[in-house]
This record gives C-alpha cells, structure tokens and sequence, in this order.
C-alpha cells in the first residue's frame, strides 16, 4: 500500500520528520465510496480556479482538479508530475521541458505543449500569484517544439525554475487551452461536478487518470466548508464528516474517541516578522536579543503539545540545501538582555500585531509577549482580525507574524527576502545576500549551488529579520474506515490533501 | 433583544389616522414610505461602514497573496479603484433596475449566492417562529390556569432560566447531548451537503431539527411570559367573572372569551420575535454551519463583498419593515375597538 511505503521511507530519511498515528493498513485497497471532507480555512471568496487558489480549502479542489509539471512528494522532495523532464542548457537561461505522454484532459483533450504554454502565459498575464516566480521567465518567448516538448526560455539564469514550480502557493496546475474556471478541467485524480463557495464542492473520480499507483479509489468526494473548529469535530464526532483538518492540540482527546488522529512535521512557517529598516529592529542587537527571548521547546509545548519540529530562525528545513550544521539557538536571557542594554533599548517595549492566521499564531504570541518579560521587554499584542492583518498594513507592520507554506530555500528567497520580492515582510535588503542569490540562481551544478546557500542560511541565522521558532505540525482527523492516510512535510493537512490515495474500508 | 418589551397595545399611526381613511390603510401606506426611505438610509450606511472597514475587497480575497502589484490588479478589475461615490452610485443605479450586480469575492452574481441562503433561513425562521409561537402561546395559557400551582412555577423558573442563556450555548447544549457526547441519534451539523451539491433544508429534515430546537427554546420563554401575564390579567376582568357566573364551560371561557383578549399582546412579542430571530440565526447558523444568511453576511464581511453585504442587509431590513406593519396590523385586527374609524 502507498501509505505504508511513504511511512516506512518517512522514518528511515535522515530529515528532521516524524509520524505518530500511523495509517493501519487494513487489506487491498478498494475502490467505490464517498469521502465526506470536513475542512476549516474557507472563505466567501473560495475558488476553483487552477491558479487563484489562496486558502487550505482552495487547494485541498485544486490538487484534486489539477496536476503541475513538479510537485512534492511525502518528503517534501521534487517529484515530476506531468513533466517527463525537466532539463536547462548550461548556463540555466533556457529550460526543455517534455511532458509525459498519454496524459488526457477530463473532458477527452490529449495533454500538449500548448497547454503548458497557455497555462504558464494565463498566470504570467493575469498576474496570479504564481507569476511572481514566474518573473524571469520569457513567457512571449514560449515554444512548442513538438506535441510534448515545451522550451522555457528566461530573463536571466534560473536554475531553481523546478524548484519554484513545486510550492503549492504558488501551484501552476496545468489547464488546457481556453480553460473557464465556470467549469474546471484539469488532470487532476478527480473531476468536477458542483461547488459554492465558502459551502461545499463535489468531485467524482477520474477513471482515466495517468498515475494508477495508489488511487484514485473514491467514486465522490465532498468537501464541505466549516467556519471553525467547533463544528468541523462535531460534525466529525457525530459520523458527518470521514476527515477534518488543520485541529489544535486541545481537539485530540475529543476527535481520538471517534477516529484516529494523523500528526505531520510540516516545513511551514509561522514566524514573527521584524521589519529590518525601522527602530528598533534596524539594530541587529535588538533582532538578536528577540531571537534569544524565545523559550523555543516551551513555545512548541504549549502551542502544539511538544508537536512540530524546532526552529532556527532559518526556513525551509527539508530542503536538501539546508544546513543543518548550523548551531540550534536557545533561550539566553541574559545575552538577550545584554545585547539590548548595548543597543540602548533596554526596558523596550514594542507592540506585536497578531491574528488567527494560522493554527497557534495568536498562542505564540501570547507565549512570547510572557518569556520577553523575562528580559525586561514590554510586548503589547495587538490583535486584529486576518482581514485587517492582510489589508492595507500588510507587509509593512513594525513586529507581526505570517504563515507560508513549505517552498524550497532559494525560491523561498525570492518570494520573502530580497528587495524585489513581492513579499518582503521584514524588509530585508543585505547587498552581499542579494549577490549571493544572483550567483545561486546562475548556478546549474547541485553542489555548488547548496554551498552558495548555506552562505545565505549563515546571514539569515545570525542577522535575519524572522524568528522562526518551530516549524509547526499538522494535526487531523480521519476516520477509523478511512485508510490510506499519510502525513507528508510539505505542511498541508491530510499528506497534502491526498484525497487520491484514500480509500474506505 | 429585549425581554420585557412592554406590549404596545395602541396601535402607532392611529392618531394619525384619525378622520381621515381608513386607519388600516393609511397605517400600511405610511409605514411602506417611511420603510423604503429607511432602506435607502440604511444602504448609505451600510456601504459608508464598509468603506471604514480596514482592508477591501481585493485584500480580503487576496489574504495572504496580497502584495502590492497583485493588490493593484485586483482594484482594477473589481473596480475598487473608483471613488467611494461612484462605486455607491454604480451599485444603487444597479439595484433600481434590477441588477444586484456580481460579488467581489468570487465573481458570481449576488442573486445566485444569496437567493438559496434566504431560502434556507427562511424555513429556520419560519419554523422556529411558528412552533415558538404555538408552545409559547400553549404553555402560557396552560400555566395561566395552573395559576401558582407547581406546574406553572417549574415553567416560569424553567422559561426564566433559559432566558439567561446565550443562543449559542443553547446550540452548543443541544449538540452535546442529542449529536456527540450522551447520544448519537441527531446530526451535529446541518451543512445540508449531498454527494450532488446542496441540497434544499427540507431534503434533509433531520439537519433541521436541533437549530429549530435551539432558535425554539430562545424566543419560547418570552412568548410564555407575556401569554401568561395576559391570560392571567383576562381571566381576572369582570366580564371572565361574569362569563363563569352565567355558567359557561371552563374551556369556552377561556377560549371564547379571554384567549381573545390576552393575545393582541402576545402578538406584538410574537413579532418582536421575528425579528429576533432574523438576525439571532446568525450565532445559530454559525455553530451548525447551516447555510443561511446569516453565515453569508459573516463571509460577505469577512470579504469585504460589498454588493453582498448590501443585498443582505437590506433584506434584513425589509423584513424589519415588514414585520412591524405586519404586527401592528394583526394587532389592530385583534383589538376590535381601535381598528374603526373615528
């Protein structure tokens, strides 16, 4: 069974991951069924739309609509998708891409260069959110060079194009050409059959569907929008829905007496966010000391019940470009405190603004507001609704948090930390690190290129303007008759909504 | 809302009335023009306050995608780079012929969102308003005859303790024991989802029952205290006396005769219910995600949809409007004495 194969691979890879309730796998997996999915994150402007998904509920359609040319695996590494290959010229301007043959649309259309070509040109017009790592790529200058060959022809070198396809923020679902999001295709493992939004969305299966290696099992697929987590675990208590996502530690006891509970170390990030160029984060001193307020286990304990994996103030931990020789910080109060007293802001205070924009992000705050009064730091919250926190003051709050999704370091880079990155949070703008990316992303070779990295990791961990101080888990609930449930570190519940390889026993 | 609403037995716009048409008439007429200038007042208001909300539409659909170019993008294809006047004047011109335009949020007409959400509110309100009505009018005549006997003071110190309590916790309540932790035999969420897509509240019944029974035990207590207060006052009067001294029935004195009096009251508590419970279901629609209005204008907020929050809210209102002619003209009809004219 796949579960089982992706657990096994999970325990035995050196990366920092771990299961607890493991998926029994209770004999052949068979098809037939309906999955009724309980999932929080909705919202009025919900879509199926290939390229404008925003929320978990978004992407838990689109992944089951859509397939991208490279996407995860369990392990959060590079998997291709509808892509055969993917292979730059030497000095990473020009990628070929070949596309799997055999592949079929849900309406009957063969997969074709085109389709790549109108898909990557859709996002890059419409400036969907994955045109922004689409920036360097000449979309005028796409080619199909035969029915499956696509060339990618960009700005400048851009050796992590791959890598940049793979994040699902910024997922590049392949549509065909003359797509109408009124009535989604995609390759997806499902198709589509009803949806309104911020209510629910029915799919049923693909039964042509290009990968047969686990699934796609279910006939129908329901997934129904709850506005919190109150509901979603009554509705998962009394049998009305067979999976909930996205829980707090506090829902276990209460989903563990009518199903199981799956547990994933994601490489999602929650961190707080110190804007670099206004006081008193401006001084490296002050950034330092806030690193070092934080009681990171103590943090973990009590947002997620010692779940998650720790932080080190560097993300995208599963990546295998990250460095993991770099030493772990702890809890120092009284360097925190001397550093401060050095920069002259000792007996600080500063304001924190917080919102329910992620699972745990308020507690956090809470927990740190507590642990910096320890070093003689004031921290008043200030919370405000997610729509507020995402509105006009969004990217330019003093000290606030975020939430991303797993992506790959470099173009983690791209999106957060340098001067052109459409989400520069903290306002980073390090001259020797922006030349460090240049010469990254020119980078063909593997090696070369991790080493370059590990020199970006080096600033980010000792003069960066994010605390990241875990790398929060995903918690859900599946029921004891849904098998083929597997967590995965890319930090989206449910193996990243895998509804392919579940099935009902 | 309030509890002890004082029961307005004179009719407002009679005084008005006075020499002129009938009082009926002219109540319902005045009533209708002042109504629509209050919705005309209210969406000035409503859109004015959306406007004050921090962030709009194209943040609030963005999220966490919002920076600064895709902001940009979105404020023009929605339109929200406009000043604030033209967009009203867009959205009202609009509505006057009949267009409720499409929603910011996802692109889908208004009508289209909204029209099955009124539905499903609809049925909420009705039910719970008529069985309200019935148990509330029943138990208060009931306890109204078992006058300080142990019957009617379990249900006054009954009704009076779950008027202490908030709807949600009454939903919450019923959830736990009929749906996940005494029993299993109710549904602990109505979303009213089928493998098909969504399914009208009557398809599914079950779904219906513990939010009507949480909206049901809200407005109850109050619909209880004014029949008995009422009932008691008629069963006290002269002409009650008289009726059982000429040797009437127990059963034709108390419904022929005091029933009629004790109810033009009522009816205005039962009204006031109404309206309660049209913007009560919000907090009952959140805990069972059931999918109403309420649960729309929290999204549409949320969003900042205003072509949503306007049509919402405005149907709110004219249901107001609605309502408060509607008592007061079953009021009057119930009142012989002031329906002539004079």
């Amino acid at each position: 069974m796949g579960g089982a194969s992706a657990l096994a691979a999970c325990g035995s890879s050196s990366s920092p991951s771990s299961v607890s309730s493991a998926p029994a796998a209770a004999g052949k997996a068979r098809k037939g069924g309906t999955l009724h999915a309980g999932l929080t994150g909705g919202t009025g402007s919900d879509t199926v739309d290939a390229h404008r998904g925003v929320d978990n509920v978004d992407f838990a359609r689109i992944i089951a609509l859509y397939d991208a040319l490279i996407a995860y695996d369990l392990q959060a590494q590079n998997k291709l998708a509808l892509a055969e290959s993917m292979e730059p010229n030497k000095d990473a301007t020009v990628w070929t891409v070949r596309l799997r043959p055999g592949v079929t649309f849900h309406n009957g259309k063969p997969l074709s260069a085109e389709d790549v070509i109108y898909t990557l040109t859709r996002i890059v017009k419409n400036n969907y959110a994955g045109a922004s790592s689409l920036g360097s790529v000449d979309v005028h200058g796409l080619k199909a060079l035969d029915t499956l060959t696509v060339r990618i022809p960009c700005h400048s070198p851009y050796a992590t194009l791959p890598d940049a396809m793979t994040g699902y923020y910024y997922y590049m679902g392949i549509v065909p050409v003359g797509y109408d999001p009124k009535h989604p295709v995609g390759t997806g493992p499902f198709k589509f059959q009803s949806f309104t939004p911020g209510q629910q969305s029915t799919f049923v299966r693909n039964d042509h569907y290009w990968d047969t290696s686990d699934g796609p099992y279910l006939d129908t697929l329901v997934i129904t929008d709850y506005p919190d987590e109150t509901s979603q675990v009554n509705a998962f208590v009394s049998g009305q829905a067979d999976v909930i996502n996205l829980l707090s530690a506090t829902s276990i006891p209460q989903v563990q007496q009518a199903g199981n509970i799956l547990t994933a170390d994601g490489g999602g990030m929650t961190p707080f966010t110190m804007r670099v160029d206004q006081a008193p984060f401006n001084d490296p001193r002050v950034r330092q000391a806030f690193r070092l307020i934080c009681d990171r286990p103590q943090m973990r304990d009590l947002v997620f019940g010692g779940r998650g994996t720790m932080g080190n103030d560097v993300f995208s931990p599963f990546d295998p470009e990250f460095d993991h020789s770099i030493p772990q910080r702890t809890q120092d109060i009284a360097q925190a405190k001397s550093l401060l007293k050095a920069a002259g802001q000792e007996g600080l205070t500063v304001q924190l603004v917080t919102a329910d924009i992620a699972q745990g992000t308020i507690r956090v705050a809470q927990v740190f507001a507590q642990q910096a009064a320890a070093a003689g730091v004031t921290v008043n919250l200030r919370q405000v609704t997610s729509t507020e926190f995402y509105g006009n003051n969004y990217l330019k709050w003093t000290f606030a948090q975020d939430y991303w999704y797993y992506s790959k370091y470099l173009p983690q880079v791209a999106q957060a930390t340098l001067p052109v990155s459409p989400f520069n949070e903290t306002h980073w703008n390090d001259p020797a690190y922006n030349k460090l990316y240049s010469q990254a992303i020119a980078t063909v070779d593997p090696v070369a290129r991790t080493a370059i990295a590990h020199e970006m990791q080096a600033i980010d961990h000792s003069i960066g303007g994010y605390i990241i101080p875990y790398f929060p888990p995903t918690i859900d609930g599946y029921a004891k008759k849904v098998m083929g449930v597997a967590p995965t570190n890319v930090g989206l519940s449910l193996g990243a909504y895998n509804f392919k390889a579940m099935w009902l026993a | 809302m309030t509890a002890d609403a004082a029961p307005s037995a004179r009719a407002p716009g009679e005084r008005a009335a006075s020499g002129r048409s009938h009082p009926i008439a002219w109540l319902i007429w005045t009533r209708l023009a002042l109504g629509v200038v209050t919705l005309f007042v209210v969406s000035i208001l409503i859109f004015a306050a959306t406007q004050l909300l921090p962030g709009n539409a194209a943040t609030a659909v963005l999220g966490h995608n919002a920076s600064a170019s895709a902001v940009r993008t979105m404020e023009l294809r929605l339109g929200l780079n406009k000043p604030a006047v033209t967009q009203y004047w867009d959205w009202l011109s609009g509505v006057l012929q009949g267009r409720l335009g499409t929603s910011l949020a996802n692109g889908q007409s208004v009508w289209s969102l909204v029209g099955p959400r009124l539905l499903n509110s609809l049925v909420l309100v009705v039910l719970a308003g008529v069985i309200g009505a019935v148990v509330g009018v029943g138990l208060g005549m009931f306890a109204a005859i078992r006058r300080d006997k142990p019957s009617d003071h379990a249900l006054s110190v009954g009704t009076l303790a779950v008027t202490s309590l908030p709807e949600f916790v009454i939903a919450i309540f019923l959830v736990i024991i009929f749906s996940t932790v005494l029993w299993h035999v109710l549904p602990g969420v109505s979303p009213l989802e089928s493998t098909s897509g969504a399914l009208k509240p009557w398809q599914d019944p079950r779904e219906l029952v513990l939010p009507v029974a949480a909206l049901v035990i809200v407005i109850v207590p109050y619909i209880f205290r004014m029949m008995r207060a009422a009932t008691i006052e008629a069963l006290e009067s002269d002409y009650v006396e008289m009726a059982r001294l000429a040797g009437l029935s127990p059963v034709r004195v108390l419904l022929r005769h005091a029933l009629p009096n004790a109810v033009a009251p009522t009816i205005q508590v039962i009204g006031l219910n109404f309206l309660y419970l049209a913007g009560g279901i919000v907090l009952v629609e959140f805990v069972f995600d059931y999918p109403g209005v309420g649960q729309g204008l929290v999204n549409a907020v949320s969003d900042r949809d205003i072509p949503q929050i306007q049509f919402i809210v405005l149907v709110l209102a004219t249901f107001y409007v609605a309502m408060n002619i509607l008592t007061d003209v079953v009021t009057l009809l119930a009142t012989p004495r002031r329906r002539v004219a004079r």
